[in-house]
């Protein structure tokens, strides 16, 4: 029970780091970015090309990759296009992750490649009476670490504050003072930050990467997103966690013929929630009186 | 009535009768295109018919996708959802029942069984999609913006993992093989054009007039009387219809149905081709496809090695290079002539001349 | 006296739609100054473009004799101009505190800004008791209240306030007019937007009529009231009806 538990866990971090990375981005500029599947996905492809050297410096340059990753594609496609609308921008944020995508098929062709970044946790440990995969549990820990660090910089440092306000009011807080460059570039920073982490924790779980490795889990967490709330940093949180821990279970205890159905499960309660609740299943506190 | 009320009231008729005409004009350029290519093109080898019949496919789906997202302004990534539930659909009702036997177990007995002309095929192949696209419309067309964006997506991520993991009916992950390939060019050329009459004709009638309307103000159109939910709800049948024709051509073209062939690749392949073309004209729907398609054949050919022969240089792409040039390409058009290669304009013949 | 603010042959359009004809206007350090007109008149468009909210079509903005046409918002801030925009934008999922804080986040000098905040706290008590609810559940008057002590937390040498009085009842009015005519003490020059012209007047050192997006007359209350062509002014003639030069 306890070993379901660590998986569910394990895969709702993942989800909900990935959620967090699309709704912080979302947050301050309306735009569902598709492109964080890519943004997942080329730091995985840096620890492959990298997996010969010192783990540290492979985790490293792929996070460092992945920051550059989003920064440049801010600069190139994002900053052109703000303030258009929300659809137009989120057919050009398929439009960068297919060319990404597509980079990459150049680069390295589509067949699997294989990584083990984390070969180092190989083993399991015993917990509480149970066998506990020990890379289950530091993804698990990790993610809760992070979770912890976003919101502390969130809630108390003057560029967190700053983020807030941008996502409720991006005009006001601009003539407040707040820059918007520097705040977007910083949610780009951060979501990268998040991908990167994924890559390594969700590359060392699977131990291969494909040019469509970020896709599987970010349109997972898209659901997520939408289910918390589009723009709602703790709804997104928890939304993947609900996420994981729904389809882990799912995964486990479902009919085995309907278990290849669980995803369809997933995207139908989407739908459901953009008609029915679409400030999301955990409406953010103060939002209403704005509405 | 005095007469010159009379010869006043001629002229005003004779005025009208001649902008009806004009009306039909853009009509008339782009089915006058695409059967020119159609002639042109049976002039050469079958290899050459085939990569055109192709691009006539593409382009069925893409009058498909513009019936609704052009019209509507509102984002729909599911038609290639629609093409799929039309090719599969086709796909059992005309495959020989041995085939069926040995690929899939599941149909009910007089599926089996039964083995209809093409035609029947195809036509059930439109109307499924369109009826599955009446019930899942019903509800998302509510949405728009981002909200129908993500909800469209779903469907099609839906309707993918379905037809994937149905294994009995689809053939799940395996391919289904043994379709009839009865597709050439000029049945694929006269559906396009069919298509593009279709499309047409709906876009003159007062329903998608008033869709056009809430497309550039959904709340004015709303308070003149608009019935926005219903009116995208006709647009997004009909042009479900149309995908499932594509999707039938499609897999008669092929004789051979993957799930993955109705994913995220082909979508972005006919949004990239509509919004460069112009996703609010159907001759933007249409240029779309012409420009993609020769650019991808380009690309393709130089992929392969071609011989410059004035120069005598052989040149050679890297593969996959074409897929990235397509993706960058759709990059640069949103985010410098968003309006696309038509801007969102008919053809007309001073459009021509000027 | 030589003027904090300069405006000249300010032009700003909408597409098609001009909003302002070439106004020319002078603020200088230490007054009030107000505009009144009607709605439509263009007295959001005037501030907004002296905030660098909306871009300029012509003309020149010059404060403390820079030009800061071109600038963007967040940087007209650093420059020493606030604007409490129509409408009491506070941002209501952030707390009273954060609001405020936010209000000196241009700001470096972390001790001053404490007692600036201490101040404010003070001043009201109900932003101390309720800072740390969300400020989208104060009422309409104590989010006024919360915008113009924000605002005033970037220490600004100018304060634009558009319509502070809007939709808020006579009593709090005047709690708002006091705060202003307060921070004026304080040596903060007052551009004030108005549609309510009685209470503006009050106040105001100078008064501009703007309308149809140009100004129409100019004058102290004094002489505004005396004008016969104040009415005329302030609610247009058919000859001088919005969008057409006299």
């Amino acid at each position: 029970m306890i070993a379901v538990l660590v998986d569910a866990f394990s895969v709702g971090g993942l989800y909900a780091l990935t959620a967090l990375g699309i709704g912080l981005i979302f947050s301050v500029m309306r735009l569902a970015n598709f492109a964080h599947a890519e943004f997942v996905t080329v730091p995985a492809y840096a620890l492959f090309v990298l997996s010969g050297h010192p783990v540290i410096m492979a985790i490293a340059s792929s996070v460092l990759i992945a920051v550059m990753l989003a920064l440049a594609t801010e600069r190139i496609a994002f900053r052109p296009l703000r303030g258009i609308d929300p659809a137009t921008m989120l057919i050009a944020s398929f439009a960068v992750s297919m060319f990404l995508q597509r980079l990459l098929v150049f680069a390295f062709d589509s067949r699997i490649k294989p990584v083990d970044p984390l070969a180092v946790l190989a083993g399991s440990v015993r917990l509480f009476g149970a066998q506990i995969n020990l890379l289950k549990l530091t993804t698990m820990v990790t993610c809760l670490v992070l979770l912890v660090a976003l919101t502390v910089f969130l809630k108390y440092t003057r560029f967190g504050l700053e983020m807030r306000a941008a996502a409720e009011d991006f005009t006001m807080s601009r003539l407040l003072g707040v820059r918007a460059n520097r705040v977007i570039a910083t949610a780009f920073v951060l979501s990268a930050l998040l991908a990167a982490v994924v890559a390594v924790l969700f590359s060392a779980q699977t131990g291969f990467v494909h040019p469509r490795f970020g896709l599987q889990i970010v349109i997972i967490a898209f659901v997520a997103t939408v289910i918390g709330g589009l723009g709602n940093l703790v709804g997104a949180a928890v939304g993947g966690f609900l996420v994981g821990v729904v389809s882990t279970l799912l995964q486990s205890f479902l009919p085995p013929d309907l278990r290849p159905f669980r995803e369809a499960f997933l995207f139908f309660i989407v739908i459901l929630v953009l008609l029915f609740r679409p400030q999301g299943l955990f409406p953010a506190r103060g939002l209403k009186e704005r509405i | 009535m005095t007469r010159q009320d009379t010869s006043a009231n001629e002229t005003t008729w004779q005025l009208m009768s001649w902008e009806r005409l004009e009306r039909l004009v853009p009509l008339l350029i782009l089915v006058a295109v695409v059967a020119g290519i159609m002639l042109l093109a049976s002039q050469f080898g079958i290899v050459q018919q085939r990569r055109v019949t192709l691009g006539f496919i593409s382009l069925i789906s893409v009058v498909g996708l513009y019936v609704f997202m052009g019209n509507s302004g509102v984002l729909n990534f599911s038609s290639v959802g629609f093409m799929a539930i039309g090719a599969y659909v086709s796909a059992l009702l005309t495959m020989r029942p041995q085939v069926k036997a040995t690929f899939l177990r599941d149909l009910p007995d007089w599926l089996a069984a039964a083995q209809f002309d093409p035609i029947t095929g195809a036509l059930a192949g439109g109307a499924a999609a369109a009826l599955v696209a009446l019930v899942v419309g019903l509800p998302i067309m509510r949405l728009s913006g981002i909200g129908a964006g993500i909800a469209t997506l779903s469907i099609l991520i839906i309707f993918y993992i379905v037809l994937g993991n149905w294994t009995g009916v689809t053939g799940g992950q395996r391919s289904l093989m043994g379709l009839p390939t009865y597709v050439t060019i000029w049945n694929a050329g006269l559906a396009a054009i069919g298509a593009i009459v279709l499309a047409f004709v709906y876009q003159e009638s007062r329903s998608c007039l008033a869709l056009r309307a809430s497309r550039e103000d959904e709340v004015a159109a709303r308070s003149a009387g608009v019935r926005v939910v219903r009116e995208r709800l006709t647009a997004f049948v009909l042009g479900a219809f149309i995908c499932g024709i594509a999707g039938v051509f499609y897999g008669h073209f092929l004789g051979t149905l993957r799930v993955e062939n109705f994913y995220l690749d082909p979508t972005f392949l006919y949004i990239t081709m509509l919004v460069v073309g112009g996703m609010r004209s159907l001759t933007g729907a249409v240029v779309g496809v012409i420009v993609i398609s020769t650019l991808a054949e380009l690309l393709r050919l130089l992929e392969i090695g071609g011989r410059l022969p004035a120069l005598d240089v052989t040149l050679k792409a890297p593969a996959g290079l074409g897929d990235v040039v397509l993706a960058a390409l759709m990059l640069g058009i949103i985010l410098f002539r968003p309006q696309g290669i038509t801007g969102g304009r008919e053809i007309t013949l001073r459009g021509m001349r000027g | 006296m030589s003027a904090l603010l300069k405006v000249r042959d300010l032009r700003v359009r909408y597409g098609r739609i001009t909003a302002l004809y070439d106004v020319d206007l002078d603020v200088s350090a230490g007054e009030i100054v107000a505009i009144i007109g009607p709605n439509g008149a263009g007295k959001t468009s005037f501030l907004s473009a002296i905030a660098g909210v909306v871009p300029a079509d012509g003309g020149t903005i010059e404060f403390r004799g820079e030009d800061i046409l071109r600038l963007p918002m967040e940087e007209s801030v650093r420059r020493g101009i606030a604007l409490v925009p129509e409408g009491r934008h506070v941002l209501p999922g952030l707390t009273v505190m954060e609001n405020l804080r936010l209000g000196a986040t241009i700001r470096t000098d972390a001790d001053a800004v404490r007692s600036d905040l201490e101040r404010f706290l003070d001043a009201f008590p109900i932003l101390r008791e309720r800072r740390n609810e969300p400020a989208g559940r104060l009422s309409g008057g104590e989010q006024q209240m919360l915008v113009i002590a924000r605002a005033l937390m970037s220490r600004p040498a100018m304060l634009m306030l558009d319509e502070p009085s809007l939709g808020l009842g006579p009593r709090i009015v005047e709690q708002v007019y006091d705060m202003i005519m307060d921070a004026r003490k304080q040596g903060v020059t007052i551009l004030v937007v108005e549609q309510n012209a009685r209470r503006a007047l009050a106040v105001a050192d100078r008064t501009h009529v703007l309308n149809g997006g140009i100004i129409r007359l100019s004058g102290t209350a004094d002489t505004l009231a005396g004008d016969p062509q104040f009415e005329a002014a302030y609610f247009g003639l058919r000859t001088a009806k919005d969008g057409v030069v006299p």
